[in-house]
């Protein structure tokens, strides 16, 4: 088990680092931009739909929530773009302390690989969750004027799924990261795995035959789309939670295996 | 305070360290001297834990460093041979952190981080970032990280490489003056500084030890066997038999300014300087013309010359033999 103090001092050291890094706001300022216009563009485009079925002579008997349909379509967008962001927010996480020796301050001091690692991973996922905050925010402040009212617990169960998401795709950027000491390549290599994952997802059929189920399992675009619409399962909650779990252990195991090379 | 026993560390087949063992007592700077790449690193490494050994056993404090790791870490502080450094920290906030990383209780932590400071003379740039110092400043950060929770063991590797002359004084002042409260191990391949700094050598070459002993302790062994310099006229072949044949040890043998004139130094296994007079006498009868003759002491430099390079020509063919075939005169045969 590791100790706490140990993973509060490399957690508090990580999410500094984010926030005296240049690229970090960078990455903060084009997230925020693209979040605020794609939410205008989907909001209009639900507003404009919804208008349109209050004109039409059958639009009053039909039922139309607004508010889910846009967290929905929203919701969906924020996994997207994170793909985009999450290689930049993890490429350093383990390849900048090899490239500047301070991997050797950290093997050498009373602390243990995998309370490193988890440090890292909480500082990465509480700065994607400090990039959501103004994001949360002003959903609540169009959700709150919407009629039907919003379902808050499905508000809460999507964030709760998207931050799930980013911690499953954060802990195998961190993975990535530990394989080389070059952050570029780190990103790069992320960025192509997240690729792979929407390919993936693109490969699974919608059939129940042969390998389709597997790899719409395997496909955390498609586990999350699954979560966001609605069907909130153990199943999904258990896949995300192992998928962090396996990412910081490849990510021990990475760093484990750095002992035994020769440098 | 740190036992080595028996350490080898074998990467696929190259062994970079074979075997090494030594000591080292409470209150002691021990230094490792190599030319680059004879292990001293990798020994350190094992030291700190970094690295797993082979096969062997290393003890600091007490602890194994293998089975129990986190206790060695807590009482060790590891300077590598990079700083490791977060630039875009400030002094104190860089120093801050290393102590609660090594468990530094919260309360001690702005007296221990102070400390630090003052010992390591940083006072005027405690809140500059560290990527903004000086190559020489970044060397006292790293020390300063090292004994930032007052460590009983500091292991320094290279601290003086890539410094000015003034600061390498000060660094070495700096050092002498932790000695007695601290263990510490240091690594160079600057002679000077091992006599300077250090109260034991361990030499280590090509993974081995292969000297141990104080600096003074080392400098008399060497001056046991003092050398002879020499210039010589006759041909290379008839040099080489008369000396081979007087049991004398060829060090150099080089052409000279005129044709057919060499510049010879040799040593003998002998203790003391007679042989020099049964040599020389060799050389007149072999009808070689001696034009100067010079007997030398064999200085720290020397010795360290003549264990780390002389023997790796035989090396390779007499792995075994190699101890005994070490031009040094064993300890003790001169003490």
């Amino acid at each position: 088990m590791p100790r706490l103090s140990s993973l509060g001092v490399i957690f508090r050291k990580e999410l500094r680092a984010y926030f005296v890094s240049p690229i970090a706001y960078v990455v903060a300022m084009i997230f925020w931009a693209l979040a605020g216009f794609f939410f205008v563009r989907i909001l209009a485009s639900v507003v404009d739909y919804s208008l349109r079925l209050d004109a039409s002579p059958f639009g009053g008997s039909q039922p139309f929530d607004a508010a889910t349909i846009l967290l929905q379509q929203f919701l969906n967008l924020m996994g997207t773009l994170f793909l985009f962001i999450s290689p930049i927010l993890t490429m350093s996480l383990y390849a900048e302390e090899r490239k500047r020796g301070t991997m050797e301050l950290l093997a050498t001091s009373p602390v243990t690989n995998v309370t490193v690692a988890l440090g890292k991973w909480l500082g990465a996922l509480v700065f994607y969750i400090t990039l959501l905050i103004p994001i949360v925010v002003y959903q609540l402040v169009v959700y709150s004027s919407a009629t039907p009212s919003m379902n808050y617990r499905l508000f809460v169960a999507g964030h709760l799924g998207l931050i799930l998401m980013a911690g499953a795709m954060l802990a195998f950027g961190m993975f990535i990261s530990a394989l080389t000491d070059n952050t570029i390549i780190a990103a790069i290599g992320t960025f192509g795995v997240m690729l792979l994952l929407w390919v993936i997802d693109a490969a699974a059929g919608q059939s129940s035959s042969g390998w389709d189920p597997v790899l719409r399992y395997l496909s955390i675009l498609q586990q999350y789309g699954n979560w966001v619409q609605g069907s909130l399962t153990t199943s999904s909650v258990l896949f995300f939670v192992s998928m962090i779990i396996l990412g910081i252990f490849l990510t021990v195991q990475a760093v484990e295996g750095l002992r035994w090379q020769r440098n | 305070m740190i036992e080595v026993e028996q350490l080898t560390k074998v990467y696929g087949t190259f062994s970079a360290i074979e075997n090494v063992s030594f000591r080292v007592e409470p209150g002691e700077i021990m230094g490792f001297l190599g030319p680059n790449g004879a292990g001293k690193t990798t020994s350190m490494r094992i030291l700190t834990g970094f690295l797993p050994a082979t096969s062997g056993s290393a003890r600091v404090a007490g602890y194994d460093v293998h089975e129990n790791s986190m206790a060695v870490r807590e009482r060790i502080g590891y300077l590598p041979e990079t700083p490791p450094l977060y630039p875009e920290m400030t002094v104190e906030n860089y120093l801050g952190f290393v102590a609660e990383l090594k468990r530094v209780p919260a309360g001690d932590r702005p007296q221990q981080v102070d400390r630090a400071i003052e010992r390591c003379n940083l006072q005027e740039k405690r809140h500059t970032l560290i990527r903004k110092l000086s190559k020489g400043f970044k060397q006292r950060v790293g020390i300063a990280q090292a004994l930032v929770h007052d460590p009983p063991v500091i292991i320094l590797d290279e601290p003086t490489v890539g410094l000015d002359p003034k600061q390498i004084i000060e660094v070495r002042s700096l050092i002498k003056s932790l000695a007695g409260d601290h263990t510490i191990v240091l690594s160079t391949h600057i002679l000077p500084e091992v006599s300077m700094t250090c109260d034991r050598v361990v030499i280590i070459n090509r993974g081995r030890v292969v000297a141990t002993g104080t600096p003074s302790e080392l400098s008399q062994q060497a001056a046991g066997s003092a050398q002879l310099t020499l210039e010589l006229e006759g041909s290379r072949e008839v040099i080489q038999a008369t000396i081979a044949a007087g049991g004398g040890h060829l060090i150099r043998l080089e052409p000279a300014a005129q044709p057919e004139r060499f510049h010879v130094t040799l040593s003998h296994h002998q203790p003391g300087d007679t042989w020099m007079r049964d040599m020389v006498s060799r050389m007149v009868q072999a009808n070689i013309g001696v034009y100067e003759m010079r007997r030398s002491q064999v200085s720290l430099e020397e010795v360290f010359l003549q264990l780390t390079t002389q023997e790796s020509p035989q090396e390779n063919q007499q792995e075994s033999q190699e101890t005994q075939a070490s031009p040094m005169p064993e300890e003790g045969n001169h003490a």
